[in-house]
């Protein structure tokens, strides 16, 4: 390869992206990874707004995961307000959560990596040839939204998640009727599993400062304090003090570095690492089966981590679906006072952090949203230039090929909001 | 059946489905959500047609499949980009959505034609009969509430086209 590589949009990532490599004497001169990132956006956009419209409004940044910005901002809004949630309530967000952890999982692992792993341009062409395989991932991410649908209302962007609770409890049987289906999602969660294992990782590991949640009791998803591999753990209040966002002049993403100026690494790998022994048991035997042990360091294998996490999430959310009883109110009563709170949860693709500050009318007076992708944006920069030596000596197309790949195996979200997914290779 | 499908089914399985997809806070991205409501306000408020079904979707992606399984005709309404001037309205059937994966298409990830082609393969027999796409020329994609005046003033045209596409011989 001896030409620039411009890949003015990502195929394949949940949104916006470009890539641009420049060659300078045949070795890589600069690498820009410029991603549009609209939670910048909607922190201005929620300027001013009434306290309960918040959860339904950031669920509109993302189509593939509105529940985990749901989440961490009730979670936010529920500590500036000091609102104390039912045990219901929580165990209600956890199965919710689940619905988006089986949506999100399947359409990364069969529709959005996959291909790159069995050498198809896309799931169109991967569908011609493996029609079941296919068929088996979006009948998965099918039973994700349904369950999605049955707690939040709509299957894309839900509804029914409130400061305090949720607006109405769903119907009981609304719940307990898709224990059927989340069966099937179990079984074909630990086929995944198996076949993902069979697929040909690209040979890549690198040294990682990991964070994801962590909980004592369980594999942290929805709530829980943060810990780093590196052994710090903090709880959410000291997020901002540790992890530092910076502006990058060539991006309107933010950069995000410890606060001693480390890349760090959030998503599925980073919550396999940390939490691998609070999976429930069978996930962990699918995991051991397949001889896949923490600490996984090549980000392609993110893959398996979220296989794994599949077969965990459905088999939690058989036990509460079975579980689940609605009694009592379904969200608390509480009055309006001034406050500041921050809220943190797993989204799929990593840890989501809001943080804001209301007013005594209860209207938004300070929003704060750090996603996910825009941690690991300096760590995928990183990743491209430990790449980019091999991948350059091969020949352009190729090349390309590779450093999307990569970014793929992120499961970057880098903007939800579209658009035009058209790859262009431009030469000169 | 088809199980795998995304999306719950509507209530009645009506011959004809007009679908509205778009961003609403992405600019001229909603332009397919606002030609439906246009539609709907300028003719369908006073008209039963019982088997006439509509739906306004932010970002279905694959999840559309669902929505078009079991219906006769479907009529996509979104946002494109064609390389032409911000709120030309284009009518495509389905066999010209084929040409539009690169270099033009529909707004949305999945977009309208990859999401298409995906139905054929997987499930043939449950695809409609006829899929029309009503395309909207989009302008300005900032991020906010507003379209832009071409797209605007491109509402009409789109309403009106998609109440010939319903009441067509």
């Amino acid at each position: 390869m001896n030409q620039d590589i411009h890949i003015p949009a990502l195929a394949r990532v949940e949104g916006e992206g470009a890539l641009t490599i420049r060659l300078k004497d045949g070795a890589i001169n600069e690498i820009l990874l410029n991603i549009y990132e609209p939670p910048r956006f909607f922190e201005g956009f929620l300027h001013g707004r009434y306290f309960q419209d918040v959860p339904d409004i950031t669920a509109r940044i993302c189509g593939i995961c509105p529940v985990a910005y749901q989440m961490s901002s009730v979670q936010a809004l529920e500590a500036a307000l000091q609102v104390t949630i039912s045990p219901e309530v929580r165990l209600l967000r956890q199965l919710l959560y689940c619905a988006e952890y089986i949506e999100s999982h399947a359409l990364h692992i069969y529709l959005l990596q996959a291909p790159d792993l069995v050498n198809h341009e896309s799931a169109l062409t991967l569908a011609v040839e493996a029609p079941d395989l296919v068929k088996q991932g979006l009948r998965l991410k099918k039973i994700g939204n349904d369950l999605l649908k049955a707690i939040g209302g709509r299957s894309v962007h839900p509804v029914n998640t409130c400061v305090g609770g949720f607006y109405r409890w769903p119907a009981e049987q609304a719940i307990h009727g898709l224990v059927p289906e989340l069966e099937w999602a179990r079984q074909a969660s630990i086929e995944t599993v198996r076949w993902a294992a069979t697929l040909n990782y690209p040979d890549f590991e690198q040294e990682y400062e990991f964070v994801a949640l962590n909980r004592i009791e369980e594999y942290a998803i929805y709530d829980g304090d943060i810990l780093s591999s590196k052994g710090k753990r903090i709880s959410p209040q000291e997020f901002e003090k540790n992890y530092i966002e910076t502006h990058v002049e060539r991006s309107n993403a933010l950069h995000s570095h410890t606060v001693d100026d480390r890349t760090y690494f959030v998503g599925p790998l980073a919550r396999f690492n940390l939490n691998y022994k609070k999976l429930r048991p069978m996930a962990k035997e699918a995991a051991r089966e397949i001889g896949l042990k923490a600490p996984i360091l090549n980000p392609y294998k993110g893959l398996l981590a979220r296989a794994v996490e599949l077969v965990h999430t459905c088999d939690l959310a058989i036990e509460l679906a079975n579980l689940y009883q609605p009694h009592g109110p379904s969200h608390v009563e509480f009055s309006v006072q001034p406050g500041e709170g921050c809220g943190v949860s797993e989204a799929p693709r990593g840890l989501l952090y809001h943080r804001y500050v209301v007013d005594e009318q209860g209207l938004i007076r300070f929003a704060k949203i750090t996603p996910p992708t825009a941690q690991n944006f300096a760590q995928m920069e990183a990743d491209l230039w430990a790449l980019a030596p091999t991948a350059v000596k091969q020949p352009q197309e190729e090349a390309s090929l590779s450093f999307e790949h990569l970014l793929r195996s992120y499961d970057p979200c880098i903007s939800c909001s579209t658009h035009f997914l058209k790859l262009k290779i431009e030469t000169g | 059946m088809n199980r795998f499908l995304d999306d719950a089914r509507t209530e009645s399985s009506g011959t004809i489905k007009i679908i509205g997809i778009g961003q609403s806070l992405r600019g001229d991205d909603a332009a397919g959500l606002a030609a439906v409501r246009l539609w709907q306000e300028k003719y369908q408020a006073n008209i039963d047609r019982p088997n006439l079904i509509v739906e306004l979707v932010e970002l279905p992606g694959v999840g559309l499949l669902g929505m078009l399984e079991g219906t006769r005709t479907v009529i996509l309404v979104d946002a494109v980009h064609n390389n032409t001037k911000a709120g030309m309205v284009h009518l495509f059937s389905d066999d010209q959505l084929d040409a539009f994966t690169e270099g033009a298409g529909s707004a949305h990830g999945w977009g309208v034609a990859e999401t298409l082609s995906l139905g054929r393969a997987l499930m043939p027999s449950a695809m409609p009969e006829e899929i029309f796409l009503i395309g909207i020329e989009a302008g300005d994609l900032t991020l906010g509430e507003s379209l832009s005046p071409e797209v605007e003033s491109a509402l009409p045209e789109a309403a009106n086209l998609i109440e010939q596409v319903v009441t067509r011989g």
